[in-house]
């Protein structure tokens, strides 16, 4: 296989593998609302849009990943990796609270 | 032969003997003998304890099943490496597995002795003592106080017998015995029949004779372990994993198919792709899962051992920990067990010290090292000799006594002091006050009138009302005589009355409101009636939300049962059938239910529950039907022993989801490089090596530690769950699986495909691949901040880095380049080392995400 065809061929597979991801993350926060019981009405952008933070994380990581390893630098590589791992950091820090480390009673009783 | 007949209760005792060809003389040696060899030994069939047995029951699972499948196609198709490989696992499993059960199982064994009981029978005219496993229907057997019953008999002579059937019927005050006809139609429940004997139940008072009507199986006690003679129903978590196989076999069948396809349509060998799929599909197996769950559930036995809770059946600790109804008997849980004098008082709730005076005078109990005889008796020398009051008897001297009798059900005494001669009767109040023609009110005898009868009356129907039990006490001054009969227990002033009670345990409210924290509602199911349950739920503060007797149950349809298990809190009055058919309702509606009981008469409902619970000093057919036997009869143990029990399911539970979903996602990778890939992203042996090393680190994850909000409430195994976080995590391993395929193909050249670059790429994958998957463990272990606000377990945390740094540097040794490894750059390791911690920061955000909108 030519190494421009394995390339486009990585690509898309890393894609996938993305893009399964990103469904998965759907369906498991839709699931979550149906659940919930939560009605359409009560969607808010702004709210679906931080909900979602991670997902832009994980866009973000795709397109810095093609692109790094196109570009075939351990360099870039390796200092991309540093402020994904920032960015990730301060993403946990903001996002970690209490509340969702708890475990909920799962039975009413 | 005798024939056998059911109604003994309602003949004559002459006719008894007749019936079963004997005598008062009893049977002859030789007659004896002859039945014994006809009916056998006076014994309850008991399960042997064989350590086949418990090496067969390690291969009833379906994760073995499937390994040896795959070891079986691998050594077919003369991959013989990768065959003994996984016969290795397999049999690190099974060992493990017989190893620690076997242990569990030998220490139940050594806990049930077998202690030969005695009786007492009367053959070719002559009493002698023998082995109760010897006697047989016909023989006439005589009972004393403290005796065990060894058979069921007939009643054919009696005094002041009394008997505590609490291990058949649950009830706990003691019930009398006499050989008087019973006229009962139908048949009769063993409560009933008080010209009856069952084999089990204790003397507590008096003596008798009687003639055994059945042996060994045939009792009342043999008819109920009958009813255990089958096999232990499915715990919960034995559905649980059982579910995770079925999940695994599909999702493994499914991959392994559609990797062979693929690989068979791009052209690869057959054989190539058949060994590859099935490299596949055994690296999405958690191979070591029978060994990592009975390790953990074997460690977490010992551990429960040191706070006296003795595991006989492994599988049933994660049930015991995920239970969230606990059935309790009262007595002897809530209750101390034991009766004890509650109060004393006159009719105007004076203290009376008289009254104490004259009990301890007129009672029958033998007082010596210790105080036995009938039970109320000893509690009132009890009670005395706590409150120094004994010596208040001492000027009396006792001239003679009328003893009790059923039939009067009270008792007498003549005692002089100063001359003076009194007769002080004591017993049932109904009985004594029939004597009364007194009361004494405010320290005056005056004559009973219609509203001192009232008010007599009306305070023995409050006292039975609040579950108390009482009797009376009386007396008068009475003239010197020669000799004193039952006639002379007249016109008697009535001074007072005693209160017992079994009290509840001191421990036992703070025991309920442990569980209840914990998210274990208990239920209490009695033999004893409504008030008496009602009154030790008030005592202890236990919120009752319904009360429902037997008669009341009986009456319920099925489906009114369901509702009715939900909110009932005391289950009064109740047959053992009435407890199995609670227990089935309860788990019919989702809940996993503990029971806990030591009588005879729990043993089905122990059988029946998901995690039955019996204590040491139990009968032997309640230990035997018995998942967990507690040292100490006590719901505080049982609430350490759940604790422990959810750190355990919690530690499976980390494994399994841990292995999934990092299995899954790196045999999901494997399989799509498998496509475009001109070599295989990794060899078979490759990946079994990699699944090997990894389940060593995981070893010691049985001894991590578990998040104090992990044991807070009872977590049910939710396959719909493990499903969920499998696909969620599952593609971030995957993710970055495919980067390192990039980096490996683009940056380190390995795009070329000679030897050297292939090798090159599975090293690199091998490596990362194996850095991931393992210390992914440190971030999915928790929902807190990993290191930080949960710390892993020590042995955890020096078993995974000491893997870790193994894995490391295999591609540098000899068993690396056996393997097919080859030393990896420099460069790689720094991308790498930023590349997995980009990766595990990503699952911890992934694990915010994930916990906000998946609950567990």
């Amino acid at each position: 296989m030519q190494y421009l065809d394995l390339f486009i061929w990585w690509a898309i597979t890393i894609s996938g593998g993305i893009a399964f991801l990103i469904l998965v993350s759907i369906y498991l926060y839709a699931n979550s609302r149906t659940k919930r019981k939560e009605s359409r009405t009560t969607t808010n952008r702004v709210k679906l849009g931080k909900d979602f933070v991670f997902v832009w994380v994980l866009i973000g990581l795709l397109a810095f990943y093609i692109v790094s390893v196109n570009i075939r630098s351990p360099v870039i590589f390796a200092s991309g990796n540093i402020i994904v791992e920032a960015i990730l950091i301060v993403y946990l820090v903001k996002n970690r609270h209490e509340k969702s480390e708890q475990t909920p009673r799962p039975r009413s009783q | 032969m005798i024939v056998p007949r059911r109604d003994y209760w309602s003949i004559h005792p002459s006719s008894v003997y007749q019936a079963f060809e004997t005598s008062e003389n009893g049977l002859s040696e030789q007659e004896a003998q002859r039945r014994l060899r006809t009916y056998g030994h006076n014994e309850l069939p008991r399960p042997r304890f064989s350590g086949v047995r418990v090496l067969l029951r390690q291969f009833r699972n379906l994760m073995v099943v499937i390994l040896i499948a795959c070891a079986i196609i691998a050594g077919f198709f003369a991959e013989l490496k990768q065959s003994i490989m996984i016969l290795s696992m397999i049999a690190l499993s099974v060992i493990l597995g017989f190893y620690n059960e076997y242990k569990a199982e030998k220490i139940v064994v050594d806990l049930r002795q077998n202690v030969s009981i005695k009786a007492v029978v009367t053959r070719d005219g002559k009493p002698s003592e023998i082995d109760s496993r010897l006697l047989v229907p016909g023989d006439v057997v005589s009972v004393y106080v403290g005796d065990i019953v060894p058979s069921d008999m007939r009643v054919v002579h009696s005094k002041d017998l009394q008997v505590n059937e609490a291990v058949l019927t649950g009830e706990s005050f003691p019930v009398e015995k006499t050989s008087n006809l019973l006229d009962i139609e139908g048949q009769p429940a063993p409560q009933q029949l008080t010209n009856y004997l069952f084999m089990g139940t204790v003397v507590v008072h008096g003596d008798g004779r009687g003639v055994v009507v059945s042996t060994g199986k045939n009792t009342e006690f043999g008819a109920i372990s009958r009813s255990l003679a089958r096999s232990h129903p499915e715990t919960e978590f034995q559905k649980g994993v059982k579910m995770y196989g079925k999940m695994l076999l599909t999702l493994t069948f499914v991959l392994a198919i559609g990797i062979f396809s693929l690989n068979a349509i791009i052209g690869r060998s057959l054989i190539d792709a058949l060994l590859f799929a099935l490299a596949v599909a055994i690296g999405l197996v958690p191979e070591l899962m029978p060994a990592i769950v009975t390790i953990s559930l074997s460690t977490g036995a010992q551990r429960m051992a040191k706070v006296k809770t003795i595991v006989k059946r492994l599988v049933s600790i994660e049930d015991f920990g995920n239970m969230d109804i606990l059935c309790t008997d009262k007595t002897g849980t809530l209750t101390e067990g034991k009766i004890v004098l509650e109060d004393y008082s006159t009719l105007h709730e004076i203290k009376d010290p008289r009254i104490i005076t004259y009990s301890l005078l007129c009672n029958a109990a033998v007082v010596g090292e210790r105080i036995s005889g009938n039970p109320m008796d000893a509690a009132i020398w009890q009670y005395a000799i706590e409150k120094g009051e004994v010596e208040s008897t001492k000027p009396y001297i006792k001239i003679d006594e009328m003893p009790f009798y059923y039939q009067r059900r009270m008792m007498s005494v003549v005692v002089r002091k100063d001359g003076e001669l009194t007769i002080i009767a004591k017993g049932a109040p109904e009985s004594v006050l029939s004597k009364c023609t007194h009361a004494e009110m405010m320290g005056k005898s005056e004559p009973i009138s219609t509203d001192i009868s009232l008010s007599i009356h009306d305070k023995f129907l409050d006292l039975s009302q609040q579950g108390y039990r009482s009797i009376a006490v009386a007396y008068r001054s009475i003239e010197s005589k020669t000799s004193y009969s039952v006639e002379d227990e007249r016109d008697l002033a009535l001074l007072g009355f005693l209160v017992f009670t079994d009290p509840p345990k001191k421990d036992a409210n703070q025991a309920v409101t442990k569980l209840k924290e914990m998210g274990v509602d208990v239920k209490i199911l009695t033999g004893d009636n409504e008030l008496v349950a009602r009154k030790i739920c008030d005592d202890l503060k236990i919120p009752v939300k319904r009360v429902v007797g037997g008669s009341e149950l009986t009456e319920m349809s099925s489906t009114q049962i369901k509702a009715a298990v939900e909110e009932t809190t005391i289950f009064a009055r109740i047959t053992p059938e009435q407890k199995l058919d609670i227990i089935k309702a309860l788990k019919a509606n989702g809940h996993v239910v503990g029971f806990m009981g030591d009588g005879v008469n729990d043993a089905p409902a122990l059988y029946e529950a998901d995690v039955g619970t019996s204590v040491d000093t139990a009968v032997d057919v309640s230990k035997e039907a018995a998942d967990i036997v507690l040292l100490e009869k006590d719901l505080l143990v049982l609430a350490n022993g759940i604790e422990e029990g959810r750190k355990i399911f919690g530690n499976t539970t980390k494994y399994i989801l841990m292995g999934t979903s990092s299995n899954f996602g790196n045999m999901f990778s494997a399989a799509a490089a498998s496509v475009f890939l001109p070599f295989l992203p990794m060899l078979p042996m490759q990946i079994l090596f990699m699944n090997l090393l990894y389940d060593v680190a995981n070893m010691t994850l049985p001894t991590d530690n578990v998040d104090e909000e992990y044991t807070r409430w009872p977590k049910g195994w939710d396959i719909g769950f493990v499903r969920k976080f499998t696909l969620f995590f599952g593609p971030f391993s995957s993710l970055y699986d495919f980067l390192t395929y990039g980096i490996m193909l683009f940056i380190f050249g390995a795009y070329v495909a000679t030897p050297s670059a292939t090798a090159l790429f599975q090293s690199g994958w091998f490596v990362e691949s194996f850095w991931t998957e393992v210390l992914v463990i440190f971030v999915i272990r928790t929902r807190r901040i990993p290191f930080l606000s949960s710390r892993p377990g020590k042995w955890l945390t020096v078993l995974t880095l000491s893997c870790v740094a193994f894995g490391t540097i295999v591609p540098f040794t000899i068993l690396g380049n056996f393997l097919g490894f080859t030393p990896l750059p420099v460069d790689y390791w720094i991308l790498l080392i930023l590349m997995v911690a980009t990766y595990l920061l990503l699952v911890d955000a992934g694990k915010v995400f994930f916990y906000k909108i998946c609950k567990f």
